[in-house]
């Protein structure tokens, strides 16, 4: 029996990000509902639970995409400009100065 | 062992409602670890746990009554005092009759705890109530795979068959009038006589079954309108008459507490 794999997301509370949760193999995705309940929802630990079948899921997992390779882009992050100076100047500059009202 | 419990009409209602849960919670953990499937397993195994829960209530509300411990009142008895209906005592076949049996209970157990909701026994009405809401789950299950071993392959289909025609007489036996029905019926305590409980059942099914074409041994009365088996029910189970798969079944569940009755657990 070569079955289709679900993949199931439950969410806490209401507002709450889902999280998945695992997944089930079931027949179709009526007798997934059965099971998703079953498997992450009996012991009231979910508010709502979202079921989707594996193969509906679009994955990026190219490194050359998630992970670029050693060329500096630290421009684009602010952990890459150095504010230290330009803050310990302003700062002096803030303290020495008559504070408004 | 339990001296023999004096019954009540309500006694006898609360027995026979906890022993049909007891006894079909304990055929359904039959199936635990060899279901279809791991998912399956789990899902059954639960529904399993939860009509043994059921039966749990009941007998604490007859423990209430009685002075007796609810483990007492489960484990102590003699097979020829336990209530429950010929339609649990069949030993695990294969899974389509497993399933049918689970149906055809599931479904009659709704319409009787839904005439129970309203008892005036309200320890009763109360339980029946928070019962039919975790039926919601078994009724969804029940319909589910009926309808898929019902119509996804002859083989399966078969088997569903030859379930059916095993199990009908004892499902319609689940309506067997109970010892003192009438006193209960009189004071509010059942709302409906079982007579009027099995008519209603069969008209839920009616449609269920000519929908998928499959053997539904009742018809309509013309003149009142009400559903009426075509086959003789098998009665007996509410007055304690069992059969010798039931003595099997009780050897071997009641098994552990007879080795000591005063153990603490």
């Amino acid at each position: 029996m070569n079955l289709p794999v679900f993949e199931v997301f439950t969410q806490a509370r209401e507002g709450k990000p889902f999280e998945q949760g695992g997944s089930i193999v079931a027949p179709d995705a009526e007798m997934a509902i059965l099971y998703a309940r079953e498997f992450y929802g009996r012991r009231q630990e979910s508010h709502r639970i979202w079921i989707v079948p594996r193969e509906s899921i679009v994955e990026i997992n190219d490194p050359d995409l998630l992970h670029p390779p050693a060329v500096d882009r630290s421009y684009r992050t602010v952990g890459g400009y150095s504010v230290r100076d330009t803050l310990r100047a302003t700062r002096g500059a803030v303290a020495g100065s008559t504070q408004p009202d | 062992m339990l001296e023999k419990l004096t019954l009540t009409p309500l006694h006898t209602l609360l027995l026979a409602l906890a022993d049909d849960e007891f006894i079909l919670g304990y055929r359904n953990s039959e199936w635990t670890g060899i279901a279809p499937m791991l998912e399956e397993d789990v899902a059954f195994s639960s529904m399993a746990q939860d009509e043994i829960g059921h039966a749990r209530l009941m007998y604490e509300m007859l423990a209430a009554e009685t002075g007796i411990s609810a483990d007492k009142i489960a484990y102590a008895r003699q097979p020829e005092e336990f209530l429950s209906c010929r339609l649990m005592e069949h030993r695990k076949l294969d899974w389509a009759h497993a399933i049918a049996r689970q149906f055809l209970y599931d479904t009659a157990d709704h319409v009787r705890l839904d005439a129970l909701s309203r008892s005036a026994y309200t320890p009763l009405a109360n339980a029946s109530e928070k019962i039919l809401r975790e039926e919601k789950y078994h009724l969804m299950h029940g319909d589910m795979w009926l309808n898929r071993l019902a119509t996804l392959s002859t083989d399966s289909r078969k088997r569903l068959l030859d379930a059916l025609d095993v199990l009908w007489p004892d499902a319609l036996g689940v309506f067997e009038e109970l010892p003192g029905e009438a006193e209960l019926v009189d004071a509010g305590i059942l709302p409906e006589p079982s007579s009027a409980l099995q008519a209603e059942w069969l008209s839920q099914l009616a449609p269920y079954f000519e929908r998928f074409d499959l053997p539904f041994p009742a018809e309509m009365d013309e003149q009142t309108g009400l559903y009426r088996p075509t086959m003789e029910p098998v009665y007996g189970g509410r007055r304690g008459k069992h059969t010798e798969e039931f003595t099997e079944l009780w050897e071997e569940m009641t098994s552990v507490y007879r080795l000591d009755p005063e153990a603490v657990w």
